[in-house]
């Protein structure tokens, strides 16, 4: 696992400033912070090997064909929760696995077309992994809010 | 929700896109054997649809919060609108959603030590009329996020940057 760096006041306003203009140049950026280019550039490169930050494009869910979220929480039985997670994670229909504290084991995001798609998924596909006590599915009918600028980085390929 | 309408040429982009936004428009338009107009005009036309938002992800351990909770709330089903746009205001709220069936608002929250999260559940979130009960599980692993995948909301669409390179 590469060693995190410490980051400094100047790495964190050009972060804040790629939140909202992840592709302004570097030049933009050093003029904004009084800084040259060429520090702007090594500094975002130097953040990117160490596996802290990308600079990319988010893309929203209607643009995958997703017209619908579902929660889908599981109750665990006879079989590490984490083993039955990572099962769970393979399917690419889920974006998000996390184990969890609480009533369930398991809290998990899944993206769907429609809800034409539910009973194969839930069904076919969820129900034959091995160590589900129950499935818990609600349905996202809003989203009010929605911020994720945080999440693990993969290494780079 | 609005049908959308985006063609093989879109879907490359985006794909190239979200490994690394800072490429030119140079470097894309001769990946993808287009040229940078092409290009120009196409990144322009996604963030004006609100398809695509150019961000920086940062990794859990580069910032403060780092934690991951779900906050479960049972609350009052007229007022569940109104009740969950409260909840999005609140300052460590990441994420909102209304759903249907045990809970009918899930919030996600970053935080950092565990009086803030108590704080804001119990004293802020429990505290709001019509909210009935509610339900606060942490994530103690994440074995899988995809953040290249989101709802785009206004606040992120920005059109009025150059390219990066």
């Amino acid at each position: 696992m590469t060693q995190s760096i410490p980051l400094d006041a100047i790495d964190r306003k050009i972060i804040e400033h790629l939140r909202t203009h992840g592709r302004a140049s570097n030049q933009q950026i050093a003029e904004l912070l009084g800084l040259t280019a060429t520090t702007v550039s090594s500094r975002i490169r130097r953040m990117e090997e160490a596996n802290q930050l990308r600079v990319v494009a988010v893309s929203d869910f209607s643009a995958h064909g997703f017209n619908c979220l579902m929660r889908v929480m599981v109750e665990v039985d006879g079989r590490p929760a984490s083993q039955v997670a990572a099962a769970l994670a393979e399917f690419p229909e889920v974006f998000a696995t996390h184990l969890v504290t609480g009533r369930y084991d398991i809290d998990m995001l899944v993206a769907l077309h429609g809800l034409e798609d539910l009973p194969g998924l839930l069904l076919d596909k969820f129900s034959q992994v091995d160590g589900i006590r129950a499935l818990v599915p609600s349905v996202v009918v809003d989203i009010v809010k929605y911020q994720f600028d945080v999440a693990p980085i993969e290494a780079k390929s | 929700m609005a049908l959308v309408q985006i063609d093989e040429l879109d879907r490359e982009l985006i794909t190239l896109l979200s490994r690394d936004a800072r490429v030119s428009n140079r470097k894309v338009a001769s990946e993808l054997g287009v040229t940078e107009g092409t290009v120009r005009g196409r990144i322009k036309r996604l963030q004006q649809d609100g398809l695509i938002a150019f961000t920086a992800i940062t990794s859990f351990n580069t910032i403060d919060r780092s934690r991951l909770a779900f906050i479960s709330v049972q609350a009052d089903v007229q007022r569940v609108r109104e009740i969950a746009r409260e909840i999005a205001d609140m300052p460590l709220i990441n994420a909102v959603m209304i759903t249907m069936g045990q809970f009918n608002i899930l919030a996600l929250c970053l935080f950092d030590e565990l009086d803030y999260l108590i704080e804001l559940a119990s004293d802020r979130i429990l505290a709001i009329a019509g909210v009935q009960h509610i339900e606060t599980s942490i994530a103690v692993k994440t074995l899988k996020y995809n953040a290249r995948m989101a709802r785009i909301t206004a606040r992120a669409i920005q059109e009025d940057d150059e390219e990066a390179a």
